[in-house]
């Protein structure tokens, strides 16, 4: 190698050391934000569903533009599969938005959040206090969602001779069994994220009517996660095994499910609260009803409901308009025509919000209120929390059930990621 | 290089397997209805209502057919697709430009020279073909955000451009050494300097390879994905063709009236322009493999 | 002295964006596979080789590795084959043959995502082919819902979006053939069988090598389609490297791990090219030789 190219190569590495240094050091990270004006852009990350499209998000924050001119706020729809992608991508870009929607502060997020704890008007903001790391808030929502509802086709249940709901999870087994007799497909489930999400919903309540302490025992190690949902996975693999649930359902994903259910293919959909909303805009020709997830035989029914915050919203540190930021997410979720609209358009629930709720949505706020007490659920929030990432792979665990793997194999693999993550 | 260097020989046809005959043709027929069916379900499914895609996705029958559905995909309001064409046109154009003006001198120098350190470039440039982009962007978030980049049309373009290099230059640097040196030493001696020689001699020379990049390179930017999803992401406000369609149809995955028109409109520029164009897209393609 | 500074000036501009744009953030990518960065915190820990450790140990990788392999192992095989099968029956001039060449042709134009939403729509559960068997009292196949099935579909698609790629590649290379040497092959009385073996293959040999590396490089990467039709599943069945770098980068906040994967993609793939690069070379020695 001549001289020249040696120097042309030392050259090169002292650039390549001296951009990839500056890359990741010089950044700053450490951004703090700024009170910012009374005007200006804000920039909200929100997530966009059926229910929620752009167009709605838009038209919720006009009233709020309306009352401070100049103030402009730009709804961002996330180009990743979600928020969940697109926040850390946003954030290590360093073009984080102001205000984000649908997430909930962890300790990973935490340090890059603003904190709301001064904020009087947070005090009357629901869960806002469950869902505080160490004391400090950085999510407030807008209402609750109720996640452990079993949605039945009433005709269903009268045609396989099936008198009132099942109460625990053996009456639900042998349900099924009379169902399919009856010519449905008892429980619809699909792939994405759904076949995770339905099991987690329908262990809340008997999961934490026996530990009432699930996340610490969990987090401490007394208790593994597989170990403790062992007897549900292997319920759950006794009912493909019956052809309880679509072996093939993996091959659908939210849409198809609920589309079946609606259509009267299947009796019953497992789902939280906002599928009311979906329900109701797609006028059934059966009689729909809900009911609370069992629990397991010999626990008190109803047992704890699986309670998550409905429309979270938290601001960034890095903002430059904080002021203006916290006043956006103060009018998001206190107004009271704001509020309204959001738990209508998604089906949430609000205590002193209970004048407009359609008749299904009445049954979904009886079971609300019945419950003994509202738990977290999965990944969690506020003192109980999973390690960030767990509902994904658990779902990914549980559709295992499907491609010939046993619960015991579900069980260890969960608890081997688990392990994996501390 | 010499890996694809072949003997320039006239084109010929021959008959190297004796299927000239029914067989032959009735068996490309049965794979173009193959090739096909896809690209028929998405064209007539554009015009239907959800159950009728459902119930009778292959009838073609007229009282189904509406365009109600193309014009809401045309209009929806979360994804302006006529602003997406432009974008991702935009994209295309400053790609194709920027990539031929880096590239073609470079090769030249390359194939023109014929010291080691030359053919050390040279590797290093190909080896650039290894590097999966999906997995570079990651790290290329930071040195875009370095450069005050991130998010920026600019600095989109310059990563895409960088990403078709590699095989730019291997392309045309192997496609100069089949053009004669003498020429460009005649040139020399008229005066011309060397940029001028490249692009006044050389550069028209090399057509057939050109084509042949900027057909591939227009075929991958337009359809690029993971790029312009992180690259640009949401606060950037610019979508492409594909981050919008994405946008527009990963949450109504199964709503096949929001799905197909809008998969129709993504795809009809690229593909009416091929179809348009297609002797001298695949004779492009050819001509620029076969000499290199 | 103005001789090098104009090299340089034709030299350093590429020179220049390549190295900032690629040789920098590989380099970056091996120095944050030494970290447990979240992509975002404050500066990274740097934890040595804790999350090639990791990786050595995690099912998940391994398997999505494994899921690379054999969709760059076996779509290549498929597309060399079908590229090169296809290529002989519509290498004539006939107008007819030039229609094939573009219906053959036509999905690459399409993006691997439009690709993927498009055979999803028809392989699902309640896609256009299942919801023909169910009209039928047929049962329903699991095209997108068994792993095996699900990561047989993904590279049947592959190929039916890839291999027209391949079929222009050998038309290119077809035409490269010598008419003297298969008009003296056909004089002496050589067989269709004995032509192709002895006079078209050899010939196609450098076409052959490029079509391999290309395949295979294209292959390795492959994401935009994973994402689109089966997303990853099920139960992560067909995620591959480049899906589950992205996943764990960003959505499990684990860029550290992430890069210390894509590190290892890239070693993977640069060593798979040059191999089959090197054997095709001998083998191209051996046929000449």
């Amino acid at each position: 190698m001549s001289r020249s190219v040696r120097r042309k190569l030392g050259v090169l590495t002292s650039v390549v050391i001296l951009v990839g240094a500056a890359g990741c050091g010089g950044g700053g990270f450490d951004d703090e934000g700024s009170a910012g004006a009374a005007t200006g852009e804000v920039r909200m990350l929100v997530n966009i569903t059926p229910n929620l499209t752009k167009g709605y998000w838009e038209g919720l924050v006009k009233p709020f533009e309306d009352a401070n001119p100049g103030a402009d706020v730009k709804i961002e729809a996330p180009t990743g599969s979600g928020v969940k992608d697109s926040l850390p991508q946003l954030l290590a870009a360093g073009n984080a938005p102001d205000v984000v929607e649908t997430l909930m502060a962890d300790k990973v997020l935490a340090p890059q959040l603003l904190e709301l704890t001064d904020q009087a008007w947070t005090k009357d903001t629901p869960l806002a206090q469950q869902a505080a790391l160490d004391g400090k808030v950085y999510t407030v929502g807008v209402g609750q969602q109720a996640q452990s509802l079993v949605f039945y086709n009433k005709d269903a249940f009268t045609k396989a001779g099936i008198s009132s709901p099942p109460k625990d999870l053996d009456e639900l087994t042998a349900a099924m069994g009379k169902l399919k007799a009856a010519g449905y497909l008892p429980l619809q489930t699909a792939g994405d994220y759904v076949t995770g999400l339905q099991l987690l919903q329908l262990s809340d309540p008997s999961i934490a009517t026996k530990h009432p302490d699930w996340y610490q025992q969990v987090g401490s190690k007394q208790l593994g996660v597989g170990q403790s949902m062992l007897p549900l996975l292997q319920r759950y693999e006794s009912w493909i095994k019956s052809g309880y649930v679509d072996k093939n359902a993996l091959g659908l994903d939210d849409v198809n499910a609920q589309t079946n259910f609606l259509t009267g293919k299947s009796a019953m959909y497992i789902m939280g609260s906002w599928f009311v909303r979906t329900a109701e805009s797609q006028n059934p020709t059966f009689d729909l009803g809900v009911f609370a997830a069992p629990t397991e035989a010999g626990q008190p029914y109803p047992g704890p409901q699986g309670v998550t915050m409905a429309a979270p919203y938290m601001v960034l540190k890095s903002t430059k308009q904080r002021d203006l930021s916290v006043k956006l997410v103060q009018f998001l979720v206190t107004d009271q025509a704001a509020v309204q609209s959001q738990l209508a358009q998604d089906g949430n629930f609000r205590k002193g919000f209970t004048d407009k709720l359609t008749p299904l949505g009445k049954q979904v706020q009886d079971i609300l209120d019945q419950a003994p007490k509202g738990v977290a659920q999965g990944e969690g929030y506020g003192a109980n929390t999973l390690p960030s990432g767990f509902n994904g792979e658990w779902n990914k665990a549980v559709q295992s059930l499907y491609t010939g793997k046993s619960a015991k194999d579900v069980a260890t693999r969960i608890d081997s990621w688990m392990g994996s993550k501390s | 290089m010499s890996a694809i260097r072949m003997p320039r020989v006239a084109t010929v046809q021959f008959k190297p397997l004796r299927t000239k005959g029914a067989g032959r043709i009735a068996f490309l027929i049965v794979t173009s209805v193959l090739m096909l069916v896809p690209m028929y379900l998405l064209v007539v499914s554009a015009f239907k209502s959800q159950q009728d895609i459902l119930a009778h996705p292959f009838s073609l029958s007229p009282d189904q057919l509406t365009t109600q559905y193309l014009e809401k995909a045309w209009t929806n309001p979360d994804f302006n697709i006529l602003k997406g064409y432009a974008v991702t046109a935009l994209f295309v154009v400053s790609v194709n430009v920027l990539s031929v003006a880096l590239a073609g001198p470079v090769s030249y120098v390359i194939a023109r020279r014929s010291e080691r350190r030359y053919r050390m470039l040279l590797l290093l440039f190909v080896a650039g073909t290894f590097i999966p982009s999906q997995v570079l962007v990651i790290p290329v978030v930071y040195t875009l955000k370095f450069l005050g980049l991130m998010g920026t049309i600019p600095g989109f373009v310059l990563f895409e451009t960088t990403l078709t290099l590699p095989f730019s230059i291997f392309l045309y640097a192997g496609y100069i050494m089949t053009i004669p040196a003498s020429l460009d030493e005649a040139a020399a001696v008229d005066g011309a300097g060397k940029h001028r020689t490249f692009w006044s001699i050389v550069f028209p020379l090399m057509k057939p390879a050109v084509v042949t990049m900027v057909i591939l390179n227009t075929f991958s930017v337009w359809n690029d994905f993971v790029n312009p999803q992180i690259i640009l992401g949401p606060g950037s406000g610019l979508y492409t063709v594909t981050t919008g369609v994405y946008a527009a149809v990963s949450q109504y995955s199964t709503d096949y009236t929001v799905v197909f028109p809008t998969l129709l409109l993504a795809v009809a520029p690229l593909l009416v322009v091929f179809v348009l164009l297609q002797r001298h897209v695949i004779s492009g393609l050819t001509a620029g493999a076969t000499k290199g | 002295m103005r001789a090098r500074l104009t090299t340089l000036s034709m030299v350093g501009p590429a020179l220049v964006l390549f190295v900032v744009m690629l040789v920098v953030p590989v380099c970056l990518s091996v120095y944050l596979s030494l970290t447990d960065w979240n992509g975002y915190s404050a500066n990274p820990v740097v934890v040595g080789l804790r999350n090639y450790l990791d990786l050595t140990k995690s099912e998940e990788a391994i398997r999505a590795g494994w899921v690379t392999l054999v969709i760059a192992a076996v779509g290549t095989v498929l597309l060399s084959v079908l590229g090169l099968g296809f290529a002989l029956l519509v290498n004539g001039a006939s107008r007819l043959n030039a229609l094939f060449r573009v219906i053959l042709f036509y999905p690459h134009v399409l993006s691997a995502l439009v690709v993927g939403f498009l055979w999803s729509a028809v392989l699902g559960t309640s896609g256009v082919v299942n919801g023909w068997l169910t009209t039928r009292g047929a049962e329903v196949l699991p095209f997108l819902s068994n792993p095996h099935w699900a990561l047989a579909s993904l590279i049947g698609v592959l190929v039916w979006a890839g291999f027209g790629v391949n079929v222009v590649l050998y038309l290119a290379g077809l035409q490269t053939v010598s008419k003297d040497l298969l008009e003296s092959a056909r004089i002496d009385g050589a067989s269709a069988r004995q032509t192709f073996r002895n006079v078209t293959l050899p010939a196609l040999a450098p076409v052959v090598t490029v079509n391999l590396v290309l395949s295979l490089v294209t292959l390795l990467k492959t994401y935009d389609l994973v994402v689109s039709l089966t997303g990853g599943g099920p139960a992560g069945s067909t995620q591959t490297a480049a899906y589950l770098i992205l996943w764990d980068s960003f959505h499990n906040n684990a860029l550290g791990f992430g890069s210390a994967q894509s590190v290892v993609l890239m070693i993977v793939t640069a060593g798979l090219a040059l191999t089959v690069a090197r054997l095709r070379s001998r083998a191209d020695q051996g046929v000449k030789g």
